[in-house]
This record gives structure tokens, C-alpha cells and sequence, in this order.
């Protein structure tokens, strides 16, 4: 029977026709969307090509019109959209196609795998009929053959027990699993051309790596064309084998991995890089992040007949606002959208501002945490009051414990379910703990915030993830700043009105955001609004939770550096929570690893991130993803998920996923504290001594894969 | 800023919120309809005796007893002669009065219930909400009814009892639309800058869920309008002789098959206005989804 | 599945201890006490003694609300007051006669109303769509007395084609005389269908526009399977608990309807024991009223729990 199945791929295989010619081939498209505010040009210029068996990265930040390219490939946009320029695949313009032929060509030919898998799952049908409605819709299968092939596919995504997985609701899976199951319907007719959206946006790292594993194995499995769209700039380096980078809805450079990344010829491109945090450079100067000024060319706009990025250019001239520049071949299939690609330097952006040394003040912490823990709600009985506990209350965080020293930044790293929001919320107070004792300055502090005096209100604020839920999009900016100052300062109202001013400035907004609405500012505008807020009570503390992942990268610096510049003037401290390793690395003193919401290991950054190391944060360090095509990627991989909430731990918290478990030891005895002998501050929680640990870690480091 | 300010700044800003909804309201077929349709109850209310051509309790006993619509009675007679039209144009104000007021009741007494109780959560959340329930498991015209039997049909009691019968089907709305704004970080914000809570639930987060308190205060209305129509016929609404539209289709259906008009005058009376506020709040919603509708 | 029962039967049982004692506190404790109502305006001051011994009303109030939610519990809902017959016997052939409107209305409201809010979803904006979608508003905009009356008007008075009042002899069965029901159901069918009909419709956007349903289309699947297989059933989910709701709603209704076309059910009896004063009566109708309306929440949580998967009943 497996043999018929693979005939049949077979002969759908071999429809392919002219060797030469590309698979796909994107010429001049854009992309109008009517709206009743006016006309949107989604994608305004776009050019670009697939090869059979390559993987072609898009980048770009939000808005840039990545995503409308890929629907606009698969022939879905919403509304009426003016559509210019054309799509061919294999020679064929996709225009021309009927509805009928388009829909024989969808999830056939073209297959789409989705942003996020959660929503693009059916929730109330099982996974198996999912995958074999597009195997009976295309191919020409009995019934137990389509059975048998979905099992296959869901074999071939590294899903173990398909017969379970086929049986399951999508909210029965993890993120991952998800993930793999949308790939496993995207190949299920084994497609031509493979459109990935952002796969791994919201996935966690170490989960996230797993996944690009996987779309690596299918570049040399499935003889298809891969398209994967992405904002992230180190994820295209791990898979792509050509760039294509997007502004403002037009490509702006196009070239071989390698070329884009160490020979960038478009300004925007560079830009882009020295955004990114990157590794410590060997013991050189560091130098700070970058940030591209200004915002995006506005899509509601008309094509002006120059340079779209001229406004935030450094090197931009008369030319490049007179004159729309036309993509230039460079060679070796390098295009840029650019009058000077000579001109343009690796250091353009870097005016090689080295980062001045935080100073260190006061041995007194200025927050110091111990024990703390909390649960989220209680047992649960078979009979609401009575019968046996069927269902353990939610753990959040156990036995946590740090110190944040004066004018010192704390990184806490952890992706979801590590509890590290709880952290933060429970040192502002909003989550109130069940036990363990915080002090600020030696002081003891109630547990929520309304137990607590204005003095120490003001002593401790918080900066959140979304900026544009974090500002009250009903009232004006004034209203942000002035009321914090309102409470916590005895400032006359002029008084307050002056020092609203002098902190928007601070923050690189004049005066006249003081009446703007929230709405109308860019998301790194709000953030920034959201920092001011923040320092208006000259806070001793600054706990800030995922400040900047809801950001583009071209902005992110904007906000890192302004926290920076204040802690170094105020020596404020700082908690700062991120599940991006490359954020904390940059801007931490010590980091907190925490998983499962325990401690797995804590120290100065530069220990923590160099051998030994906690196994978990072995494969964070390995799966987080690195701007670099050469960069080699360390095999440590993580199997499984993240354990239930629920779960209570026996032994060691990461013993279910641990690749270094001994074995029974870490099953049933809860891992010791050890510290290493250099550094009296660096804790790494874990059976496996410190010796045996760093040996075991420089070797792998030193085997490249 | 003295209260006299204070209040006039408020109207003003009041009226420019409702100028705006009525532009708004414009931009839609639906709004098109319903606004000329409410304009001219609302005119009814306030003038509609006035303008009645005949007092509305004024009997032709003698020559006009259920007679067909003609120049001189336009909607026709009744059993004691009095001219159906005036009848209908008198009986707007207090309909609307009482209704008004009853839903305005129930709005604000509902919004405070369901705003503080999602707000504060916790167990007196689940306590409020089971007494929310509880009352939802009423048909609002039943607890009317019992409530009014007991208490005598008067307008005061009649506004009342539709105030507290409405509280809790605004409060489930106006919980669930603060349950939601409550997640959101700038509450988290404020509650980190000491804010009371009273400060909290009406300064930054009722300005977020105004749409949703809109839509429901539209609904309200219509129910409002509807139920005590139906108090009316059932004989529990405005007391004889000022004219209800309820009592007066109530009354006429003896003499149905023969007068029929006796019966249409009122009934076009009270689905034109429900219609009305209907349509009018389906086009202000309608507009406020258009600019939204982008790809 | 066991908790998520427990909890909900506990809900109801807590849900109609509150609703009986508000029951009670409405017809008893609120000024016009209970011999007042029995009597009307004109009673004596004896008169009003001899009436509060004879029903035991000189008792304080919990201990009569014990006494009554104790007989209630034993199926003893008390006597009439004015019919001197236990008010069970009065009220079950009114029951059977309302369930058989109810179901009535309910069988041909509901299923038209999900099918064509569907049709209506999936075709949103034509022609079609705008012009039910305009009837809808117009239906639900309507209160039963004034599409009863319309009803009268058309179908008796001028094409004569179904009788205009739906009384029947006492101990007669309305399905003996099929027409009768015909303008009642149609009443009360009007505003649930409308209303179902506008929620149904809006659900089915919101799915259209869901990003599972993408998926399904860029699966390259055919419209029909995409609709029967995807769009519907979570459509479905939503309207479930709209169709509880409305229960509710129609129950309210069939006082009005009942009482337009003297149909001799629930609603009727109410209207009547009110006019009456007869508080055991009134309190028993009050309290199967709430008491379905809880049943059928109870019935749309059950069946929600069944039919969405990520909803696990514990």
C-alpha cells in the first residue's frame, strides 16, 4: 500500500517543467487596499525569485508588507485590492488562473504554513481530518491510503504516536506541536512552493529552534521552493540560503545569505544589523546599540517619486529625495535599491559610541528578594467541598531569591511558564506572594501595592510589555506623566507641568506630545511616554517586563539606550525581564535563569553565560538565534515542553527535558545549590558537579556540528 | 473651575458627543431612517398634546363612536368618540418619560454594579454575580408585573421597577467589558501610582468601555419602551384617562374585526419608535465599524 | 465531569433559593401585605385579622417562607386561595397547554432562524442580507401585543382565514384544534427567530473571519466544505447559549401572547392569580418560570461542554 502512496507523490512531483526556469518569480507587485480613510499601499514595489530546493528569507519590520506578499502569492487578499505587477509560477501568471484552477493549485502547489498555529487550527476538529480533508481534496487517495499518509506526514514533522496526535484537539497540543502540524498539512501534497509567515513569531526559543531544525531537514527532503517570511534577522541567517529585505513595501536588497549579512550594500540593511544586540565581541570595546531615527514611510501614502528611506538616511543626498532609485545588480546576485551601494559601510550607523561603564555605587541592595513564592489558586476536589484533591494548585514561582544592587540591572531570562512575570509583578506588588520577604533598601515591603506608602510607591515603577495598552489610549499623554507626579511629588501644578515637559524631553519627545493621543503615536513613541511616566517619581527601582519585545528591532535600541542614560545619571536600578537572551546579555549586570518558576542558575552575566552552565541554560544559549550565517549552531536541543503547571516536582524541575540528566538522582532529589569557586555569586542549581558540567560543555562547544 | 463652569463645560461637551453621533448616525441608510423617526417621538413628547388637534379625553359620544378614519378624525374614532390621533400624540410623553427614566436608571445603577464588581473581583464578584444571575432568571415583564401589583402602577413605581429590573442585565455587560479592559496594563499603571479605585474604574476605565455602555443604553431604551407598552396592555401602565398606547390597543380588541384603526393608530405608534431607537443604534454602530473595516 | 455538575446543579439549587425568597419577599414582605391583596382596597380591619389567621399569615415571614419552601420541596405547593384546590391541579393542564405553544414556536423559530442567519452570514452585504437584516431589526423592534394584533387584523379580520381569540373549553386539549395555534406561535416565533436569526448571522462573520478558516481556504478546499466543515460548527458554539437565553425571553413573551389570543396556559393563569391575589398560585407559576429558565441555561452549558472540545467540564 505504501507504495501506491509514494507512486502517486511521485507523479505529482515530476509536473515540474523547465529546469532554467525559476519556481516563482515576483515582477513589480503591488499591492492597494481600498479603505474607507483612504488608499494603503500595502506592497508598492516588490521583484524577486525562487528557486526549486532553496530557501529565500523576507525580512522586514512590521508594516513593511512581508506578510501581504505571501497572501498576495497564494492569490488571498482581502477586499479589492488594486493588484500592479505579476506572480508567476513556473512561468504561469497566477492572474490569469480561475477560481477553480487557483483552488486546485492551493495547499497543492502552494502550501502556506501560518504565524500562529493556535488560531490557524480548526479548534473543535481533530487533527487527523484536518490533514486528510487536503489529501482527499487534491490527490486522488482511497480512504485508507489518505488515512495512512496523513500518519506519515505527522511522522515526518518528528511527531511521535501520530495514531494520539491524529486523535487530538489543537488545544491539546504545545506551540510547537502546533506548529509541526500545519507543516505536516502544508506538505501533505508535497507542494511546490512553501510560503512559511513568521513560523516561529511566539513560539518559545528553545521551541523555536526545534522548528528551524526542522525546516532545514525539509530543504533537503521535499524537492520545493521555500519562502520564509520573518522579522527576525538572526532566524533568516539559520535558514535561508538567499535574502530578501523589505521597506515599505519594496525590496531593497536581495542577496546570498552570506553576502547580506557580512557585505550589506543598502542602508537600511546595515541599519538593521547594528540594531540587533549581538554576542559580546571578543573582549573589545562595546559599543552602544543602534536605532534607526524616525518612523516608516507612511503606507497611506502616494508613491513620491524618491528614496522611501531617504528621510532616515545618513547618507542620503538631493538625489535620493528627487529621484526614485531602481534595484542595481551588483554581482553575484546581489541587488540593492540604493544610488551609492559603494558608499554604503558596514559602520555607517556605528559611529562607534563605546558604552560608558555603569557606575557602581553602594554595597546596600537597593531590592533585595528572598524565598519568594507564590501559587496561584488551590486544590481542587472531585466534588467542588469534598472528595479526594484531583487538581493541584497553579505554581507560579518557588524559593526565589536576588539582590539588586544600586545602579545595577538584574536580567531575569525565561520563556513561558518560567514564572518571571510573576517576579516582576510581585516586586511592584501586584501579585501578592504567598511567602518570602522583599526589601527595598533593608526595609521590609508590604506585598501589594496598596499596602504600601507613597514613599515606596514612588521608589518602585514598572515599564510594560505593550506600550499601547500600558498608556490609557482614552486620555492624553499629559495625563501619563502629570499624574505619577501629581502622587508622588508636593509640585505645584506649573511646577508639574514644567518637569512633565522636561521628562518628555529626556526621553526625545518635545513638549508638544503633551496633548497627543496615545493612538497617534508609534509604538516606540509609547514606550517612550511609558518611560517617562516611569522616571517621574526618580524611582529607585525599575522593574521592567518585556520592555522592548513588543518593539521593532530599529527601535528597541531607542529604548534600551534611554534606560541606560537615566540609570547611569540616577543610578536607578533596574529589574529587567526578557525571553530574549541577546536583550539581557546586553544590558545586564547579573541574570536570573528561571524555569519552571525556579532559580536554575544566577550570577554576573559574563559567568552565567560562559561554562559552566546550567544544562537549561546551555540550550537556551544554543537555540537562541544569532544574526550570523557562519555562526554554528550548537546541537543542544530540548525535547517536549515545558511541564504542566500543575505538575508538582519531585526532584529536579528540569529533569523531564534535561539533555544532560544522569538519571534517577534528578527524578527524585530536588538539585543542590552549588557555587563556583571563582565566583562566590554565581549559583547553578544541579546534580551534575561543576567540574564535570564545564567539561562536558567546552566539549561540545568545541565540536562543531 | 466653579460648578457653574464645571456644568456648562459639560453640557457642552455632552452635546458635542451627541452632535458627533448624530453626523455619525447620518453616514448609514439605518441611521437615515431611525434618527427622523426618534426626532419625531421626541417631539411628540414634548409638544404632542399641544399639537393634538382635539383634547384627548374630549368624547363625540353622540355622532363619532368608532368611526373610520375621515378628514376630521384622520386615525378615526374610538368607543366614546374621542379622536384616535390626539389620543396617539398625547400619549408619547409619559410613555417615553417613564421609560426614559427607567432605563437611565438601570444604566447607571447597572454600569456601577457591573464596573465595580468586575473590577474588584474575587468572591464579591462571584456573590454579585449569582445575584445578577438570579434575577436574569426572571422574564423582566414577570418581576415588573409582581413588583407592580404590589406597589400600584404610578409612574414613579413603574420607572423604578425597570430601573432595578435592568441592573443586572447592564451589569453582566458592563462587567464583562471591564473584565476585559482591567487586563489591560494602564490599569496595572494606575493601581501602581496609588490611585483610589473609584478613580480607576470611572476615570481610566470607563472611557474605554463608553462604545460597548452606548450600544447597551440603546438596547435598554428599546426594552424600556417595549416593556412598558406591555405593562400597559396588561392594564399596569399609565392609569386611565391619559392615553397609553398599550391600554389603548388593549382596549380595542373587542371591537377589532369592526374598528380596526382603533388599534393600528397605537400600534404604529409604538413600533415606529422601538424602530426608530433601533435603527438608530444599528447605524451609529454600522459607522463605527466602517473605518475599522480595513484589510 | 462530576465537578462540572456538582458546580453547576449547586449553582441552581443556590440560583432558586435566592429567586424563591425574592419571590416571596415580592408578594409578601413589600407594603400591601398579602390579606391586603386578598381582600382589595375596602377591607375592615377585622376582616383583614380573620384573613391573616386563616392563612397563618401572623406568622413571621422566614418561618413562612421555610413552611413554603418545605412543601415545595415535597411537591406541596399549597392551596388556591381562590379556587380551594390544590395548586398543582390547577396548574398542570396550563402547563402542558404553554409547553405545547413554547414547543411549538421553538420548533419552527429555531431551525429557520440558524439556517437562514448562516445563509445570510456567508452572504453578508448583498441584497438579500440588507433586506433580512432591515425585517429582523423591524421584528424584534415589534412587541408581541402589537404583532398579535397585526396578526388579528390580517388573518381574522380581513382575509378571515384563522380565528382571532384561542380560547378552549377547560379540559380540552389545544392540539385538538390545530388552528388556534396558528397566530399564537407565529407571535411568539417572531421576535426569537429575529433575534436568533441577527446572532446566528453575527457569529458566523465573526468565524468567516476566524484564521482557521483562512487555512481551510488556502487548503484549497471548496466553499461548501470549508462552510459545512469549518465555518458552522463554531458558529455554532455562541449561538448555543443565545438559544438559553432566548428560552427565557419566550417565557416572558408567552404572558403577553397568551393573554392577546386567551389562550389558556401559564401566562394567562399568571395575569389571572395576579388580578386575584392568589399568592400560592402566583408564587408556584413565578417559580417554575425561573426555574425552567435556569434548566435551560443548565442544558446550553451541558451542551456546549460537549460539542467544544476545549471546554473541559470539570
Amino acid at each position: 500500500m505504501a507504495t501506491t502512496i509514494t507512486a502517486t507523490l511521485e507523479t505529482t512531483a515530476t509536473r515540474t517543467a523547465d529546469a532554467d526556469q525559476p519556481l516563482l518569480k515576483v515582477d513589480g507587485l503591488s499591492v492597494t487596499f481600498f479603505t474607507p480613510t483612504g488608499a494603503v499601499h500595502a506592497v508598492r514595489d516588490a521583484s524577486f525569485e525562487i528557486k526549486r530546493g532553496e530557501v529565500v528569507g523576507l525580512v522586514g519590520e512590521s508594516g513593511c508588507g512581508k506578510s501581504t506578499m505571501a497572501y498576495a502569492i497564494m492569490g488571498y487578499l482581502p477586499g479589492e485590492p488594486e493588484v500592479g505587477g505579476a506572480v508567476y509560477l513556473d512561468g504561469q501568471n497566477m492572474a490569469e488562473l480561475g477560481p477553480a484552477e487557483l483552488r486546485a493549485l492551493r495547499g497543492n502547489r502552494i502550501a502556506m504554513v501560518y504565524q500562529h498555529p493556535a488560531l490557524a487550527l480548526n479548534p473543535t476538529m481533530r487533527i487527523g481530518p484536518q490533514i486528510e480533508e487536503v489529501i482527499k481534496v487534491h490527490l486522488d487517495l482511497n480512504a485508507v491510503q489518505v488515512t495512512e499518509r496523513a500518519m506519515e506526514l505527522i511522522e515526518s514533522v518528528g511527531l511521535p504516536d501520530p495514531e494520539r496526535i491524529a486523535q487530538s484537539y489543537a488545544h491539546q497540543l504545545s506551540g510547537g506541536q502546533q506548529q509541526r502540524i500545519v507543516i505536516a498539512m502544508a506538505l501533505a501534497c508535497d507542494p511546490d512552493l512553501l510560503l512559511m509567515d513568521e513560523p516561529t513569531t511566539g513560539l518559545d526559543v528553545t521551541t523555536e529552534a526545534t522548528i528551524l531544525d526542522l525546516v532545514a531537514d525539509l530543504k533537503g527532503r521535499v524537492n520545493a521552493g521555500i519562502l520564509y517570511v520573518s522579522h527576525n534577522l538572526g532566524v533568516v541567517a539559520r535558514v535561508a540560503d538567499r535574502v530578501v529585505v523589505m521597506y515599505a513595501g519594496q525590496t531593497v536588497e536581495e542577496a546570498p545569505v552570506r553576502n547580506l549579512f557580512k557585505d550589506p550594500r543598502h542602508p537600511y540593511t546595515v541599519g538593521l544589523l547594528s540594531c540587533v544586540p549581538k554576542p559580546v565581541a571578543d573582549e573589545g570595546a562595546v559599543t552602544r546599540l543602534q536605532s534607526i531615527q524616525g518612523s516608516v514611510f507612511p503606507s497611506t501614502q502616494a508613491d513620491p517619486g524618491m528614496c522611501l528611506f531617504a528621510d532616515r538616511c545618513p547618507m542620503a543626498t538631493d538625489r535620493c529625495t528627487g529621484e526614485a532609485p531602481a534595484p542595481v545588480s551588483l554581482g553575484g546576485a546581489h541587488e540593492t535599491r540604493c544610488f551609492y551601494p559603494g558608499e554604503v559601510s558596514p559602520d555607517l550607523w556605528d559611529e562607534s559610541v563605546e558604552r560608558e561603564a555603569p557606575h557602581e555605587n553602594g554595597k546596600e541592595p537597593t531590592l533585595t528578594v528572598k524565598g519568594l513564592h507564590r501559587v496561584y489558586g488551590q486544590w481542587q476536589r472531585k466534588y467542588l467541598f469534598f472528595g479526594p484533591k484531583v487538581k493541584p494548585p497553579v505554581r507560579a514561582v518557588e524559593n526565589v531569591d536576588f539582590n539588586v544592587g544600586a545602579g545595577r540591572t538584574v536580567g531575569i531570562v525565561g520563556e513561558s511558564g518560567s514564572g518571571k512575570s510573576t517576579v516582576a509583578r510581585s516586586i511592584v506588588g501586584l501579585v501578592p506572594r504567598d511567602s518570602g520577604d522583599l526589601e527595598l533598601r533593608g526595609e521590609d515591603l508590604p506585598a501589594e501595592t496598596d499596602e504600601r506608602n507613597a514613599g515606596q510607591k514612588a521608589s518602585i515603577r514598572m515599564v510594560f510589555q505593550n506600550p499601547t495598552s500600558s498608556l490609557n489610549p482614552k486620555l492624553p499623554v499629559r495625563h501619563n506623566i502629570l499624574r505619577p507626579l501629581q502622587k508622588f511629588t508636593d509640585m505645584s501644578a506649573k511646577e508639574r507641568e514644567e518637569r512633565a515637559c522636561e521628562l518628555l524631553e529626556s526621553v526625545g519627545l518635545d513638549a508638544s506630545y503633551m496633548d497627543r493621543q496615545p493612538l497617534q503615536l508609534s509604538g516606540g513613541q509609547q514606550q517612550r511616554v511609558a518611560l517617562a511616566a516611569a522616571f517621574a517619581g526618580d524611582p529607585d527601582l525599575i522593574v521592567a517586563d518585556e520592555p522592548v519585545s513588543a518593539l521593532d528591532v530599529s527601535v528597541q535600541a531607542q529604548v534600551l539606550n534611554l534606560l541606560e542614560d537615566h540609570q547611569r545619571e540616577n543610578g536607578t536600578s533596574y529589574v529587567f525581564i526578557s525571553h530574549d537572551l541577546g536583550v539581557v546579555r546586553y544590558v545586564s549586570d547579573e541574570i536570573v535563569v528561571l524555569y519552571a518558576g525556579h532559580v536554575a542558575e544566577a550570577g554576573p552575566t559574563e559567568d552565567v553565560l560562559s561554562t559552566p552552565s546550567h544544562p537549561y541554560t546551555e540550550a537556551l544559549l544554543s537555540a537562541a538565534p544569532v544574526p550570523d550565517p557562519d555562526a554554528i549552531p550548537t546541537p543542544i536541543r530540548l525535547s517536549g515542553s515545558v511541564p504542566k503547571q500543575h505538575e508538582q516536582f519531585k526532584g529536579c524541575f528540569f529533569a523531564s527535558r534535561c539533555p544532560r540528566k544522569l538519571g534517577d538522582v534528578c527524578d527524585n532529589t530536588p538539585p543542590p545549590m552549588q557555587t563556583s569557586p571563582g565566583s562566590p555569586t554565581h549559583e547553578i542549581h544541579c546534580h551534575i558537579p561543576l567540574e564535570e558540567l564545564a567539561r562536558l560543555q567546552d566539549n561540545s562547544v568545541t565540536t562543531p556540528a | 473651575m466653579n460648578p457653574l463652569d464645571a456644568a456648562v463645560s459639560a453640557a457642552a461637551a455632552l452635546l458635542r458627543a451627541g452632535a458627533s453621533l448624530v453626523r455619525l448616525a447620518l453616514r448609514t441608510p439605518a441611521g437615515r431612517i431611525g434618527l427622523p423617526l426618534v426626532v419625531l417621538h421626541m417631539v411628540l413628547a414634548l409638544f404632542g398634546e399641544t399639537l393634538a388637534p382635539y383634547p384627548p379625553t374630549e368624547f363625540h359620544i353622540e355622532d363619532h363612536q368608532l368611526e373610520g378614519p375621515s378628514l376630521q378624525f384622520p386615525f378615526g374614532t374610538d368607543q366614546f368618540g374621542r379622536d384616535v390621533l390626539s389620543r396617539v400624540m398625547s400619549g408619547a410623553t409619559s410613555l417615553i418619560t417613564v421609560a426614559g427614566a427607567g432605563a437611565l436608571l438601570g444604566i447607571v445603577l447597572g454600569t456601577v454594579v457591573g464596573m465595580s464588581s468586575g473590577y474588584k473581583g474575587g468572591r464579591t464578584d462571584e456573590v454579585v454575580m449569582r445575584i445578577m444571575d438570579a434575577l436574569m432568571s426572571f422574564p423582566s415583564l414577570l418581576i415588573a408585573l409582581l413588583v407592580l401589583t404590589s406597589l400600584g402602577p404610578n409612574p414613579i413605581n413603574i420607572a423604578g421597577t425597570i430601573g432595578v429590573v435592568f441592573i443586572a442585565p447592564v451589569a453582566r455587560v458592563m462587567r464583562s467589558s471591564t473584565l476585559a479592559v482591567k487586563s489591560l496594563e494602564f490599569v496595572d499603571a494606575a493601581r501602581l501610582r496609588g490611585e483610589p479605585n473609584v478613580y480607576i474604574i470611572f476615570r481610566e476605565i470607563l472611557p474605554n468601555t463608553l462604545p460597548v455602555l452606548a450600544v447597551e443604553a440603546s438596547v435598554r431604551f428599546s426594552y424600556s419602551i417595549l416593556l412598558v407598552a406591555s405593562l400597559g396592555f396588561l392594564g399596569l401602565g399609565v392609569q386611565p384617562p391619559s392615553s397609553d398606547w398599550g391600554l389603548m390597543i388593549s382596549e380595542s380588541r373587542i371591537f377589532i374585526t369592526g374598528a380596526p384603526w382603533v388599534a393600528l393608530a397605537p400600534a404604529g405608534a409604538v413600533a415606529s419608535l422601538v424602530i426608530g431607537i433601533n435603527l438608530l443604534a444599528d447605524g451609529i454602530k454600522q459607522a463605527r465599524e466602517l473605518p475599522k473595516r480595513e484589510a | 465531569m462530576t465537578r462540572f455538575l456538582v458546580r453547576r446543579i449547586s449553582l441552581i439549587v443556590v440560583t432558586l433559593l435566592v429567586v424563591s425568597a425574592a419571590i416571596f419577599a415580592i408578594t409578601e414582605i413589600l407594603p400591601g401585605d398579602v390579606a391586603q391583596m386578598v381582600m382589595g382596597q375596602g377591607a375592615t380591619e377585622q376582616n383583614l385579622k380573620h384573613i391573616r389567621e386563616t392563612l397563618g399569615l401572623d406568622r413571621p415571614a422566614p418561618v413562612r417562607y421555610l413552611d413554603w419552601i418545605g412543601g415545595v420541596l415535597r411537591g406541596d405547593m399549597g392551596d388556591s386561595f381562590v379556587q380551594k384546590i390544590p395548586v398543582t391541579q390547577v396548574v398542570a393542564p396550563r402547563l402542558a397547554n404553554s409547553l405545547i405553544l413554547a414547543g411549538f414556536a421553538f420548533l419552527v423559530a429555531v431551525p429557520s432562524a440558524v439556517a437562514i442567519g448562516v445563509w445570510m452570514g456567508v452572504r453578508q452585504g448583498s441584497k438579500t442580507d440588507h433586506a433580512v437584516s432591515v425585517g429582523s431589526l423591524v421584528a424584534i423592534s415589534l412587541p408581541e401585543f402589537v404583532t398579535g394584533v397585526l396578526l388579528i387584523i390580517v388573518f381574522s379580520s380581513f382575509l378571515g382565514w384563522l380565528p382571532s381569540s384561542s380560547a378552549i373549553l377547560p379540559g380540552t386539549s389545544p392540539l385538538t384544534r390545530p388552528l388556534i395555534l396558528v397566530l399564537p406561535t407565529l407571535t411568539l416565533t417572531g421576535v426569537l427567530f429575529a433575534y436568533i436569526m441577527r446572532m446566528t448571522r453575527a457569529n458566523v462573520i465573526e468565524v468567516l473571519n476566524a484564521d482557521f478558516v483562512r487555512t481551510a481556504v488556502l487548503k484549497g478546499l471548496p466553499l461548501r466544505r470549508v462552510l459545512i466543515r469549518h465555518v458552522v460548527p463554531n458558529a455554532m458554539l455562541p449561538t448555543i447559549s443565545v438559544i438559553a437565553v432566548n428560552m427565557g425571553w419566550m417565557l416572558g413573551g408567552l404572558i403577553i401572547v397568551e393573554n392577546v389570543f386567551a389562550y389558556p396556559g401559564l401566562g394567562q393563569l399568571l395575569l389571572t392569580s395576579i388580578n386575584t391575589r392568589d399568592v400560592p398560585l402566583l408564587q408556584t407559576l413565578a417559580l417554575i418560570i425561573a426555574g425552567t429558565y435556569a434548566l435551560s441555561n443548565l442544558v446550553a452549558d451541558l451542551s456546549y461542554g460537549a460539542l467544544d472540545p476545549r471546554i473541559r467540564l470539570t
